[in-house]
């Protein structure tokens, strides 16, 4: 009992001790306000939407996605390319082909401690995320990278052993500083997580590069970033950034309105509904971007219920849920109709294929072909089988907008004869165990958030089915198994050239269309609610958020 | 008396015991684990890394063997690490603790504080109009939903009028204790407002119960006045049953404030025992559901000590029995 | 430990119309319980009212949400377009289901253990009253948190119909608030059946040879019936402001069947724009749990035999 009591005695202590302290006002803050906490904040472990609005700002990945959905080189030099000569295939020591690439850190790019930022913590790095002990994200691009090659302190080969279009890439390789890092990471790699310098120390600044540090963490609440003196790159306009964190989305509205917040970030934010509501009353006071997305709302169908396995039920659900209706009632038009999982914005986007315009005649139509023709209390039943219509609908619980969307598709498939069944999970056992898993009988509803030009091969290749033999890994929830699919998506992957791949990627969405593996709702649109007087922030509408240019935002108003 | 300890000491630990293989069987019987949660942020996952990371975690041993180790390495002073925060569970646990306990204590505190004159008054005034408006009014603040009250606290009090924060802890940048104390007001008045009714009714009824009593009449008879009456007389033992209440409730003080908690992004135990419950967070909810148990049964334990110690009338053998 | 309230035994003693003329005096009970019975014929006549409005309670109407009251929606629409009022009555359906459910499953399960107990005493005595130390020293919000959570499809003495379904929902938070609601009627329960054994009637009767059943039956039961009433009374309030603290975290009655709670808290979000549809649920809440509360405090100033000397 007695340590408790004498932890309690020194947290009682923080708590009145640090309460004389009181910062100059007059430096330029912005204070953020979304609804998720970043629980840890090292670069490689974990990833939330959350944490990574807050790494960026502080930390920088050496390629990513800009705001026109355009590879850009954020911690390097020059984005490789076979042309420039950075990029050059080559054969593996196994006798695979593989592909040496060439990156430059920029030559003043150095951590917050005023250590230069060298390919040394490009190799250690390198060789944590690949160990046996790791819990990197993004194993895969570990391990394909089968070699390291240092040209000089700030210049390095990666060797693949893989060649896809991608080859420039390496958004998920985050450098962690050797100098501190190292020796940790060496002293006990299996317990590396726990005493990271991210988690003991977050506020040292040699952990970070970025135009701004970490200064002050308040784990749950709040944390503090202020400008780097080290940063190498354009100087950032506001002195502070405060992220707070109001998890009730109708209080941190309220936070918003009361002054202690100044912005609403996109995600994790607002509903879309509540932003559209607040845009009606609020809409001159404050600036209010709707950024569409790849955020990819839509149903995985288990392809194991001998009901859903009918393509013409499918079919049936698709052309009796008004998709169009609830997009512009529901949403204000700013989200789109998703004809397949690939958006609209992508550029390899095609309209020429399958499209499930609100028909429910057809619906019935289809219904009655797939042999449910006898109607009793409403429902249709199989004229042979006796097979009652119905079919389990999931989501998770207490997110109101899937809520919403899942009682209009349920009120439209009834009017067709179909029961849905609602029975919604809390996230954490509906992610947890229940899709990936699939214990889910019939229909799940909700989103996959992904980059630009993205190939699904976890979710719709048939090695990505989730089963008790392969520890189940993948995402391909659904069970979906066509060979052709995976032909496409081996073939995609390792095809350089851009215009060569175009017409794959319109014969994948032919496919996702006619066959409907998951049935498409719509991309989400995430809502941005800023002072008038802020400018620079640039929504990407991708996982890789617009702080990653933080150091444009600044005041219009003087 | 020391029998009554050992006694009650033994039985207490051995009910902590059987919750800590409760609490632990139930986490485990909730579906999915880390690993799976691993599997569905990282893709990319093979199975074999999956097996690997499900050994390291001790995943794949049956739940009996799973709590043995628990319990073992809990004993002997390690009790994990935090999975979400990565930081020994105590240091998660320990500053949630004193926010929840400041918090919580000071609703209290003022909750008694008002509870002992409007009842002692509503109950030296029966069937008044007043004593009808307390009586309404108690009822009013235990059967209105918390996270309702608090939003329209906030509403009114910080969006409309602008006199408190709507919620945090302190504003970043200044942390003075006026600042912090702002931040306090709007959570406390929640708190105070759904638990004043519940104790105000407990004073009312012990103090009539405590009039109703011979030697008060009594002591009225030899002219003492009312007021001497009832604070000499009566207030002692009225006490009783609100301290009781105060000391059941104690332990429950510690996760019962979720609502509040979550409304004013405050960063007390029950926020932190919901998220650890359901962000796979084992050792965290393990230790602090523990905690909790812990309190409820110290509060229990208090409330029967201060009866007996409040109550002449009782002994402890005859409690005991 | 607080088992003090019950004067037990001469209960039987007063005639039932003694009671109800005392019950008739607190005129806020009275009132509670008219309103009470009021709400219950008007959200359980819901089908018929929606048949006479002509309108499908669950049909949803995108191009008419948050309607204003008209005469075909009374109460206006929610944020789907549906009929607000008949939301709120098939809610108060669910809502006052649930707390009748849980708090009769409690005093059912909580007389069960305390005539147990009591009567039979001994080793079972002390076994379930530790045991009921125990529930009472659970912390009951985050147990309720992981019980909401875990699949009761997985448990062997749960019914397939109550895990899977529409209503699984429904009969998952009956279950669960029940598991842990059962302590008081088992602790009154027991001092009632602890005392009355030691009776010399009851012990005259076992001598002539009745049954424990029938002891149970005719002795005890009536006895307790009185305490039993109330607190269950005062429960179902609690219980139905339980729900809603539960929908408020997500994992209480699951749309698209309505609760009041859940109503309410789908509604939070909208309060700027569309407050009706918060007003209402909150206010139907804290009206029906409220006027439990003061039914039960009226039944037991006409059922406590103490309070015969209050007057």
């Amino acid at each position: 009992m007695s340590q408790p009591t004498r932890l309690i005695g020194t947290a009682l202590g923080l708590f009145l001790g640090s309460a004389g302290l009181i910062a100059a006002q007059a430096e330029e803050t912005l204070t953020v306000g979304i609804s998720q906490f970043a629980p840890t904040l090292h670069p490689n472990i974990e990833s939330a939407s959350a944490k990574s609005f807050v790494i960026d700002m502080a930390h920088r990945r050496f390629t990513s996605f800009d705001a026109d959905w355009q590879p850009v080189c954020l911690f390097c030099t020059e984005l490789p390319t076979l042309e420039n000569g950075l990029a050059v295939l080559e054969t593996t020591p196994d006798g695979e082909d593989g592909i040496a690439v060439t990156f430059t850190i920029p030559p003043d790019a150095a951590w917050g401690d005023g250590t230069p930022a060298t390919t040394r913590d490009v190799l250690f790095t390198w060789e944590a995320g690949r160990s046996e002990q790791s819990q990197f994200g993004n194993l895969q691009m570990y391990r394909e990278i089968y070699d390291i090659t240092v040209v000089d302190d700030k210049t390095f080969t990666i060797h693949r052993n893989r060649v896809t279009y991608r080859f420039d890439m390496i958004n998920d390789l985050r450098v962690v500083p050797d100098h501190l890092e190292r020796a940790i990471w060496e002293e006990n790699p299996a317990e590396y997580p726990n005493r990271t310098l991210y988690v003991t120390d977050p506020t040292n600044p040699g952990l970070w590069f970025g135009p701004y540090r970490v200064t002050e963490v308040e784990s749950g609440a709040y944390i503090v970033l202020e400008q780097n003196e080290t940063w190498y790159g354009h100087p950032p306009y506001f002195d502070r950034i405060v992220v707070r964190t109001v998890e009730n989305t109708a209080a941190l509205e309220a936070n918003l309105l009361s002054g202690s917040i100044d912005k609403i970030h996109g995600s994790p934010g607002l509903t879309i509904d509540q932003a559209l509501a607040f845009a009606d009353r609020h809409g001159d006071d404050y600036n209010i971007i709707f950024q569409e997305g790849l955020i990819y709302e839509h149903i995985d169908v288990n392809h194991d219920n001998p009901i859903l396995a009918d393509l013409r039920v499918r079919q049936a659900l698709m052309y009796a849920a008004d998709r169009q209706t609830m997009v512009e009632q529901l949403f204000g038009g700013y989200q789109r109709v998703a004809p397949t999982s690939i958006s609209p914005l992508d550029w390899i986007y095609t309209d020429e294929i399958a499209q499930y315009d609100y028909d429910p005649d057809r619906a019935i139509a289809l219904l009655e072909e797939a042999g449910f023709t006898d109607i009793r209390d409403g429902v249709r039943h199989h004229a042979e089988t006796g097979e009652r219509l119905s079919v389990d609908f999931m989501t998770t619980a207490g997110n109101r907008t899937r809520e919403l969307v899942q009682q209009v598709l349920q009120s439209g498939w009834s009017d067709v004869g179909i029961e849905v069944v609602v029975s919604n999970q809390p996230a954490r056992v509906f992610f947890g165990g229940t899709l990936s898993r699939r214990e889910y009988t019939g229909l799940a509803m909700f989103a996959w958030l992904t980059s630009p030009e993205n190939v699904p091969r976890t979710i719709l290749h048939s090695e990505g089915i989730p089963t008790d033999e392969n520890g189940w890994a993948g995402q391909n929830y659904m069970g979906f198994n066509d060979p052709r699919v995976d032909e496409l998506i081996d073939t995609l992957e390792e095809t350089l050239d851009p215009a060569e791949r175009e017409p794959l990627w319109h014969e994948l969405q032919r496919i996702y269309a006619e066959q409907l593996p998951a049935l498409p709702l719509y991309h989400r649109a995430d809502s941005y609610i800023m002072p008038l007087w802020l400018g620079g922030v640039v929504p990407t509408g991708h996982q890789y958020d617009t702080a990653q240019t933080v150091e444009y935002w600044h005041r219009t108003d003087r | 008396m020391g029998r009554f300890l050992v006694i009650r000491l033994t039985q207490g630990m051995l009910v902590l015991a059987a919750m800590s293989f409760l609490i632990y069987a139930l986490i485990g019987l909730m579906p999915g684990d880390p690993i799976d949660e691993m599997i569905a942020a990282n893709p990319h996952l093979t199975s074999a890394d999956a097996e690997a990371l499900r050994q390291r975690y001790g995943l794949d041993l049956p739940i009996t063997e799973r709590y043995g180790n628990w319990a073992a390495s809990a004993l002997a002073g390690d009790l994990g690490y935090s999975r979400v925060h990565s930081v020994p569970v105590l240091e998660v646990l320990a500053p949630r603790l004193v926010n929840t306990l400041i918090l919580v204590g000071s609703s209290v505190v003022l909750a008694v504080l008002l509870a002992i004159p409007i009842g002692v008054y509503a109950a030296t005034h029966p069937y008044t109009r007043t004593d009808t408006a307390v009586n309404l009014m108690c009822f009013a603040g235990i059967s209105i939903p918390p996270f309702w009250l608090a939003l329209m606290l906030i509403i009114l009090f910080a969006v409309i009028l602008g006199w408190f924060p709507a919620g945090g802890m302190l504003t970043v940048g200044d942390g003075g204790l006026a600042d912090r104390l702002s931040h306090m007001v709007l959570p406390v008045a929640t708190l105070t407002l759904v638990t004043v009714g519940d104790y105000t009714r407990h004073v009312r009824a012990a103090v009539q119960e405590q009039i109703r009593q011979d030697y008060v009449r009594t002591a009225r008879a030899k002219g003492l006045s009312q007021a001497a009456v009832v604070w000499r007389h009566t207030l002692r033992n009225a006490l009783i049953p609100v301290v009781t209440v105060v000391a059941l409730g104690f332990g429950n003080i510690f996760s019962g404030a979720l609502i509040t908690e979550t409304m004013f992004a405050y960063l007390g135990t029950g926020k932190l025992i919901y998220d650890s419950i359901l962000g796979n967070d084992f050792n965290t909810a393990m230790v602090a559901l523990l905690f909790v148990t812990l309190m409820v049964l110290v509060g229990n334990f208090l409330a029967d000590t201060l009866y007996v110690a409040l109550d002449p009338r009782i002994s402890f053998a005859s409690r005991s029995a | 430990m607080s088992d003090l309230t019950l004067g037990p035994g001469h209960l039987s003693a007063s005639p039932l119309t003694l009671r109800w003329r005392r019950f008739l005096e607190h005129r806020i009970a009275v009132l509670s319980g008219l309103v009470l019975l009021a709400l219950v014929v008007v959200c359980f006549s819901a089908p018929l009212v929606e048949a006479w409005m002509g309108v499908d309670a669950n049909r949803v109407n995108l191009l008419n949400r948050f309607a204003p009251p008209s005469a075909e929606h009374p109460l206006g629409t929610d944020d789907l377009g549906r009929d607000f009022l008949l939301r709120l009555l098939y809610g108060g359906q669910v809502s006052l289901i649930v707390g009748l459910a849980a708090a009769l499953a409690s005093a059912v399960i909580g007389t069960l253990i305390g005539v147990l107990a009591g009567y039979y005493g001994g080793w079972l005595d002390a076994a379930l009253m530790r045991l009921t130390d125990g529930v009472i020293a659970l912390p009951l919000l985050p147990f309720l948190i992981i019980l909401a959570a875990i699949d009761l499809g997985k448990l062997p003495f749960v019914p397939e119909a109550w895990a899977t379904g529409q209503d699984a929902n429904l009969y998952r938070i009956v279950v669960i608030v029940s598991l842990f609601g059962w302590t008081t009627v088992a602790r009154l329960v027991r001092g009632t059946a602890l005392s009355v054994r030691q009776r010399d009637y009851v012990r005259a009767a076992t001598a002539l040879g009745a049954g424990n059943a029938r002891i149970i039956l005719v002795h005890i039961l009536p006895n307790v019936a009185s305490p039993i009433v109330v607190a269950t009374t005062l429960s179902i309030g609690q219980i139905i402001l339980l729900e809603s603290v539960l929908s408020f975290l997500g994992l209480g009655i699951q749309p698209p069947t309505p609760s009041w709670g859940n109503i309410l808290t789908n509604a939070q979000e909208l309060i700027w724009n569309a407050p009706t549809l918060a007003i209402y649920p909150g206010l139907l809440i804290f009206i029906t749990v409220i006027a439990f509360n003061f039914l039960g405090d009226g039944l037991q100033d006409a059922l406590d035999p103490r309070s015969i000397a209050k007057r």
